[in-house]
């Protein structure tokens, strides 16, 4: 069977897909899904936001993520206020009231400008979040393909690795290496880095999602390869490599795209728990979840702070979760439609974390 | 000595310049502390937000470890019970009077103070002295520093064998006659520091904190969990034997206290406005110390300043550090108020090496911040290397100094790193030379005892630029210095001396190997069952256990 075989939709009215290839299929499969399609529009409506950082920062608020304003004065309707307070407080959200500055005030003792760092701490959780994703999709694949394709020794230490990558306690071995790498950087051969750059998280957070990735690749190319068109190929003297890429990994894009979406929440939901608890982005550089330590401490006075930057994760979270949803049911709407006739519920999977 | 560790609690050894602030002193000839009004009696709750170092006499090196231990083991010398100046008063502890020092400042004799007896019943003799210093050097104390000037004490901590000759004691007649190599001004300070206070010969050498040895004082630790707390009882010992023989020491109005590691000090200060608990060790953290300060000072909450420098360091031996006028530009450039506002007003503004309170503090101000003058200064000095790592810890609110001094520095012209590394292991990684790029970075030091050679010797001389546990993070090796500190330290403290620390202090700061910013205050916070006004907090052991006492 090939991309195009694995088309047909069970659900799809007889008839109404006619004429169509699969991806215009999935497209319109997709596009019916109301519920994917807001949520979609959510995620670029936070990629457009987060990718305006440079022009809020430079035309409206008038400076940068990290630079501090502690000493300074605001003049709002003739009254003057203090971006901190003598006890330290920080200014709360000005709204327009100062032409945009402190639109949703200082961030902590430092005064800075937190709607700035909010959007340029977004750029960098969905920076690492997608540069994460795409280096565990990358490992996931090829790992999946080999321990499928072959079986046998090959898939025994693929497995057994993925196992034991699985049975670690994920977040304290992450905190462990994200502080390590924070203090000493990182030097494999040609490859250094510094121990304050943004690669250290997003290779840490890369290595420890590739079982939730490679797992179900790997399961899926088990149950292609005992297809008449692996055969084929491999009686028409195909080699590995071949059968692989052309035979194999076309059939697997629905489930890398949909993964992908997904390992794209998780690897930012690991971002935010590692920089939340110092091992991930480091200072003066802001991420949602350097934002939300940073504002725990000021919880009791300036809620705000630890809120909102909680709030755009679960909203990009919940976005990416529900779109790679909607992916999947697009792509293979006989796993739902097998998944709600066997047990009689509508499928909630996700990705495990 | 440096802040200790992670969380809100803060290493402070000396809140000196409290004059005034504490009502009642409550040292002296009275056997009890308290300041009127309370009533005797009672099971004190504390919360501390962390675990002490160890509860182990030895070894413990941070105030919550002295503050836990102060009045469980009594050296030979201990310090007034006082706050303010009269605090920083070395006073005879299990010694019967001050050391007699002949032979030009080398020879110390003290005699015991006869019927003293341990928590467990045996009697305290002039020998386990020698034998607690001993320990202090085999279980690698970080106190071990203040007592190789001992005689033999060098080689001892070296082989570990052999005893210490320079002590030499008499269980007869209670004797102890320390020999040093040298005249050490600051020797008594030292013999009134935990370190050397007395363990019954036996002691195993081995940190101890699960079971801590049994002590003098008029408290015993009858249980302890490390990581979760501790509790003392009375010292059945005292009543029977010690106070009798050291009757001007205080009894303590409490009969026992439960000490709880509460990690989150949001919890803490609601449990002490709820009552749950008595006394939190620590200050309320940043985000409620407004609120605190303005709803219970005076009843329930009081400042105690510090004997405490909080500093910027800069390696004077690597460029572009190593140009006195690249160093004086960063000093002009800092900004104090700025950093008073990151430490939510619990840090006052000072630009010198000795704090306020410290003798030999005058107050001067080199540097008044001028960013202008900074950056000519840069320019003239036209370093050849403006690459830089700024180093600072993850306690709050040191990482937002740190975070604030790379922002200088950057606007400066300097290009940044920022490194913020686990509190805990901070200053490991910093005072190991080997450490790559140590240019420049966050510091404190709070006094180990009112002496203003604990400022220099420790961490501005060449002698103390070591491999690893550097104190000196500037690596400042000044040979002028160097001297003038090493023979101030053999002189007794007297009004000349402090002069001369007082001109030590100006011309260290003239080579400007730090940027200082400021002394930092601490808070006595209790619960309304307490009266506030007995609590005496001490230069040397924070809060006093026996000034405690329950309101009628």
């Amino acid at each position: 069977m090939n991309s195009a075989n694995r088309a047909t939709d069970p659900a799809e009215p007889e008839g109404s897909s006619a004429g169509y290839g699969p991806w215009r299929l999935a497209l319109r499969r997709f596009l019916r899904n109301r519920v994917a399609v807001a949520f979609l529009i959510l995620f670029f409506l936070i990629v457009a936001f987060v990718l305006a950082a440079p022009l809020w920062a430079n035309h409206v608020a008038h400076t940068g993520p990290n630079e501090t304003h502690t000493l300074e004065k605001l003049h709002v309707n003739g009254e003057i206020r203090e971006v901190v307070t003598p006890e330290g407080k920080p200014i709360g959200p000005q709204w327009f009231e100062a032409g945009g500055k402190f639109f949703l005030g200082a961030d902590s003792r430092l005064g800075r400008d937190e709607m700035v760092r909010l959007m340029y701490g977004g750029r960098t959780s969905l920076l690492i979040g997608v540069a994460s994703g795409l280096i565990t999709a990358l490992l996931a694949i090829s790992l999946g393909l080999l321990a499928g394709y072959y079986r046998g020794w090959v898939d025994a230490v693929i497995g057994r690795t993925l196992d034991v990558l699985w049975s670690l306690p994920v977040l304290l071995i992450g905190i462990a290496l994200g502080i390590s790498l924070a203090v000493g950087g990182l030097k494999i051969g040609p490859l250094e880095l510094s121990g304050g750059s943004i690669w250290n998280p997003i290779i840490v957070i890369s290595i420890f999602s590739v079982p939730y990735f490679a797992r179900p690749i790997r399961g899926e190319v088990l149950a292609l390869g005992e297809k008449e068109f692996v055969e084929a190929a491999v009686a028409q003297g195909a080699g590995p490599l071949r059968v692989m890429f052309s035979e194999l990994l076309p059939n697997l894009a629905s489930t890398i795209i949909v993964f992908f979406a997904l390992i794209i929440a998780n690897n930012m939901l690991f971002e935010a728990a590692l920089s939340f608890l110092g091992a991930g982005v480091q200072p003066p550089n802001s991420s949602w979840g350097t934002m939300i330590t940073v504002g725990e401490e000021l919880l009791t006075t300036q809620p705000l702070l630890a809120i909102i930057p909680g709030v755009m994760i679960m909203l990009t979270v919940l976005s990416l979760n529900i779109v790679g949803d909607g992916l999947r049911d697009a792509l293979d709407p006989r796993s739902k439609v097998a998944f709600e006739a066997r047990t009689g519920i509508a499928e909630t999977e996700r990705a495990p974390v | 000595m440096k802040n200790p560790r992670a969380g809100v609690s803060v290493l402070a050894v000396a809140a000196v310049a409290a004059l005034g602030l504490v009502s009642c002193g409550g040292g002296g000839s009275s056997s009890s502390s308290s300041g009127g009004g309370g009533k005797k009696g009672g099971i004190l709750n504390v919360t501390y937000a962390s675990f002490p170092d160890y509860m182990d006499p030895q070894l413990s090196y941070t105030q919550e470890g002295w503050s836990a231990m102060g009045e469980i083991y009594i050296p030979l010398l201990t310090y007034k019970h006082g706050a303010g100046t009269e605090g920083a008063e070395v006073v005879p502890g299990l010694a019967k009077e001050p050391p007699k020092i002949t032979n030009g400042g080398k020879t110390y004799t003290l005699f015991l103070r006869p019927g003293l007896k341990y928590s467990d019943g045996k009697p305290v003799k002039a020998s386990d002295f020698p034998y607690s210093v001993e320990r202090l050097f085999k279980v690698n104390s970080g106190g071990s520093p203040f007592y190789t000037s001992i005689v033999g004490a060098e080689q001892f901590a070296e082989t570990k064998k052999g005893g210490i000759p320079g002590i030499k004691t008499n269980d007869k007649t209670g004797e102890i006659r320390i020999e040093l190599e040298k005249p050490r001004g600051t020797f008594s300070n030292e013999l009134g520091l935990m370190f050397v206070a007395p363990v019954p010969r036996g002691t195993p050498d081995e940190d101890l904190s699960a079971n801590p040895p049994p002590g003098t004082g008029p408290y015993m630790i009858t249980k302890s969990q490390p990581g979760r707390g501790w509790e003392v009882e009375r010292n059945p010992y005292w009543e029977k034997a010690n106070s009798k023989a050291m009757p001007e020491y205080p009894t303590g109005n409490i009969d026992g206290a439960k000490f709880t590691v509460v990690r989150n000090p949001q919890t803490q200060v609601n449990d002490i406005e709820q009552g749950k608990f008595d006394y939190m060790e620590n200050p309320p953290p940043a985000d409620r110390y407004t609120e605190v300060k303005e709803q219970f000072e005076g009843t329930q909450f009081r400042i105690e300043p510090t004997i405490s420098t909080y500093y910027f360091w800069m390696n004077t031996q690597e460029p572009p550090f190593n140009d006195v006028k690249v160093r004086q530009a960063v000093n002009y450039a800092v900004d104090a108020a700025a950093l008073e506002r990151v430490y939510s007003g619990q840090i006052k503004g000072t630009q010198q090496i000795l704090p306020p309170g410290m003798p030999g503090y005058k107050k001067f101000e080199l540097y008044p911040h001028d960013m202008n003058k900074a950056k000519e200064l840069l320019k003239e000095a036209n370093p050849s290397d403006m690459n830089i790592t700024v180093w600072t810890d993850t306690e709050s609110p040191n990482n937002e100094a740190g975070e604030y001094y790379e922002g200088v520095l950057k606007e400066l012209g300097f290009n940044t790193k920022l490194k913020v590394l686990n509190a805990d292991n901070y200053f490991t990684v910093i005072g190991n030379r080997s450490t790559p790029d140590l240019d420049t970075g966050w510091s404190d030091w709070y006094q180990d005892y009112p002496h203003p050679n604990d400022f220099f010797q420790p961490l501005l001389t060449g002698e103390s630029i070591l491999q690893t546990n550097n104190g000196n993070f500037a690596n400042f090796n000044e040979p002028a210095v160097n001297k003038e500190v090493s023979e101030l330290g053999e002189e007794q403290l007297e009004e000349a001396q402090e002069a001369k620390y007082e001109g030590l202090d100006k011309k260290v700061m003239e080579q400007a190997p730090w940027a200082p910013y400021g002394t930092r205050t601490l808070s006595t916070f209790v619960s309304s069952a307490i009266n506030l006004e007995s609590v005496i907090y001490s230069p040397t052991f924070g809060a006093y256990l026996t000034s405690f006492e329950f309101s009628e």
